[in-house]
């Protein structure tokens, strides 16, 4: 049998491939059936862990789309959640609308508060905008709360478990396939965009404003395209997330949360698909992660109920170490390794580190 | 309306507050020409160059472009109707790889948008290939096959130049304006630019302005030169009628003082 001596491509088609190589193809296949036959294996607390890890997935796919590739720092994340998931609360409940009519209203919510909350981008950057996204937070914030006290659901706004094709979504089994199937689509959307021209014209945005207008970039329309995609992708995650956990309430859409969303994309790479469900998995794990150690350190009974305290203190060190050290993230570590290994036995050199 | 030029520029005047950046400025330029603008730093020449590719909006006077007006135009506008430009600095994405920046160029040219290109599915999927294609002639006509799949944040300074001269040359332009193509190139260097300039003039046709302070490179390529200082017109014509004109020997090498 012929064996090749290296992988060349003949053809522009094999360029844009988003799995090149055989061994990617059996790793990812691989990784496939375990994500199948998890769910059949695992525990409650960790098929639960699961779902976690896979709404965010497709929020922090957003995030990244907005501040890591099109360079728009928003602080609305939460409060786009919140307006996904109250979307969705507030339309079961008055009108009793089903799963079908409640998240395409979702995501016409997320593109209405993209296209308003984007427009400052237009004139504003960096640390300004930010601010002007936290106003965003803060109205979606308020208008769940007087929601909930004039409703006279102060504990919450219940949703039932939708069905889909008369199916109820009721065992975490059930949403695991379903949120699975989510992540996939919207990952392989978001990779699609990266790949072709409004990915680049995002990253050009990013990169150089003035220049990508001169190449015929509309800056100001690719903003706001960013910001809707983004907030689109957001309150679609919201409204899943409110199904899920069969509740709404306001208390759980933090400013904390948006400062999760973002350690996601700092953490996981900023400027990668990859980085985006890296720090998803990160993110979403850590604290059980640090529960766990608290558990293991001997008399730590006295610990635990400082257990929050401890979270947020190491989460807080966390980024700032991942700032320092490691500003490409996740995937910084894991293109290292990676190369460590294909290059193995030969060393690799500080030369051509940028890459 | 019939023109012979491609470009005109009508007693175009720029202010900046206070400050007169071009004052009453007429230029044309015409189809096939390589027209040199030079003059000394801070004379204006990159601002004429702003003002024609939309990112100056000038304060009085009429651009003319293929007989119509475009002052004023957006940016975006501008590199759609075939004004191409390059950068003093380059200007390039650092993230991007040689290859992925001219694509950037291409932009107008790809008929997609971001649900198609989302689902990457008919028309997105075969224009991604089929620019490949394109721009891959592009980077064989500057000799740039080896850096292909670099990023730009790795190339040496000079490579960077030649890139940003085959992004504006992948927009497939009416128009090229060049700002300082040649300004930080060592001497082999800006002979690879001298011939590439050259060889688009001849194979393409392709008029171009061209600010450069290389006065042997403008007295070598350059069809007709422009003098501009402090904002103000000086003088135009062939090369070497230019270059000789006292008034332009005084510019660049001052006054022969009195005491001689």
């Amino acid at each position: 049998m012929a064996q090749a001596s290296g992988y060349f491509k003949t053809s522009y088609g094999q360029e844009l491939r988003l799995i090149e190589t055989t061994t990617q193809k059996v790793a990812l296949a691989a990784f496939v059936v375990v994500l199948l036959v998890y769910p059949f294996f695992a525990k409650p607390f960790f098929l639960d862990l699961a779902n976690q890890v896979f709404l965010a997935v497709i929020a922090a796919s957003a995030l990244m789309l907005l501040t890591g590739f099109a360079g728009q720092i928003s602080l609305g994340h939460a409060g786009l959640l919140a307006a996904g998931a109250f979307t969705t609360g507030i339309l079961y409940k008055e009108v009793g609308a089903p799963f079908w009519v409640t998240l395409p209203a979702s995501a016409v919510v997320g593109a209405l508060l993209g296209l308003v909350f984007g427009l400052p981008s237009l004139r504003l950057k960096g640390l300004y905008l930010a601010v002007t996204t936290l106003a965003l937070h803060f109205i979606v914030a308020y208008a769940g709360g007087e929601y909930e006290t004039k409703r006279g659901y102060s504990t919450g706004v219940s949703v039932s478990p939708p069905s889909l094709f008369g199916f109820e979504l009721t065992q975490g089994r059930h949403w695991y396939f379903v949120l699975l199937a989510f992540d996939v689509l919207v990952v392989l959307f978001c990779l699609n965009l990266v790949r072709s021209r409004t990915g680049r014209s995002f990253i050009a945005i990013r990169d150089h404003d003035t220049v990508a207008e001169a190449l015929g970039i509309p800056v100001k329309r690719t903003k706001l395209l960013a910001f809707v995609i983004s907030s689109v992708l957001t309150t679609l995650t919201g409204s899943l997330l409110a199904y899920y956990q069969g509740f709404v309430t306001i208390q759980a859409f933090t400013i904390y949360l948006t400062i999760e969303y973002v350690a996601m994309v700092i953490i996981g790479g900023s400027g990668s698909m990859l980085g985006a469900i890296l720090g998803a998995v990160f993110v979403v794990l850590f604290p059980h992660v640090i529960e766990a150690a608290i558990r293991l350190v001997p008399a730590s009974r006295h610990l635990v109920n400082d257990a929050f305290a401890i979270n947020f203190a190491a989460f807080g060190l966390i980024m700032v170490l991942f700032l320092i050290f490691e500003p490409l993230g996740l995937v910084g570590i894991w293109r290292r390794l990676r190369d460590y290994f294909l290059l193995w036995p030969f060393r690799q050199t500080a030369v051509g580190k940028g890459g | 309306m019939a023109s012979p030029e491609i470009l005109a520029i009508e007693q175009l005047s720029l202010h900046f507050g206070g400050l007169t950046v071009l004052d009453q400025i007429s230029l044309s330029v015409r189809p096939g020409e390589l027209l040199a603008l030079i003059g000394p730093n801070g004379a204006g020449k990159t601002s004429v160059l702003n003002c024609i590719s939309g990112l100056y909006r000038p304060s009085q006077g009429r651009i003319l472009y293929e007989g119509a007006e475009i002052t004023g135009l957006a940016p975006h506008r501008a590199a759609e109707i075939g004004i191409a430009r390059t950068f003093q600095h380059g200007g390039l994405f650092p993230q991007l790889t040689v290859r992925e920046n001219l694509l950037v160029g291409r932009h107008c040219h790809i008929r997609s948008n971001a649900f198609l290109d989302g689902l990457f599915l008919g028309p997105a999927k075969r224009m991604e290939i089929a620019e490949r294609a394109l721009v891959e002639e592009v980077i064989e006509f500057v000799e740039l096959e080896r850096y292909r799949n670099q990023r730009i944040a790795g190339l040496p300074f000079g490579l960077q130049k030649v890139v940003g001269f085959a992004r504006a040359l992948a927009m497939a332009p009416k128009l090229m304006l060049l700002d300082e193509p040649s300004a930080g190139l060592n001497r082999e260097e800006k002979e690879n630019l001298a011939r590439f300039i050259l060889r688009i003039k001849h194979e393409k046709n392709l008029p171009m302005i061209w600010v450069e302070h290389d006065m042997q490179m403008v007295a070598d390529l350059a069809d007709r030169i422009y003098v501009l200082d402090y904002g103000g017109y000086i003088t135009d014509g062939a090369p070497e009628d230019v270059l000789s004109d006292p008034k332009v020997i005084e510019i660049y090498l001052g006054r022969q003082g009195k005491a001689n």
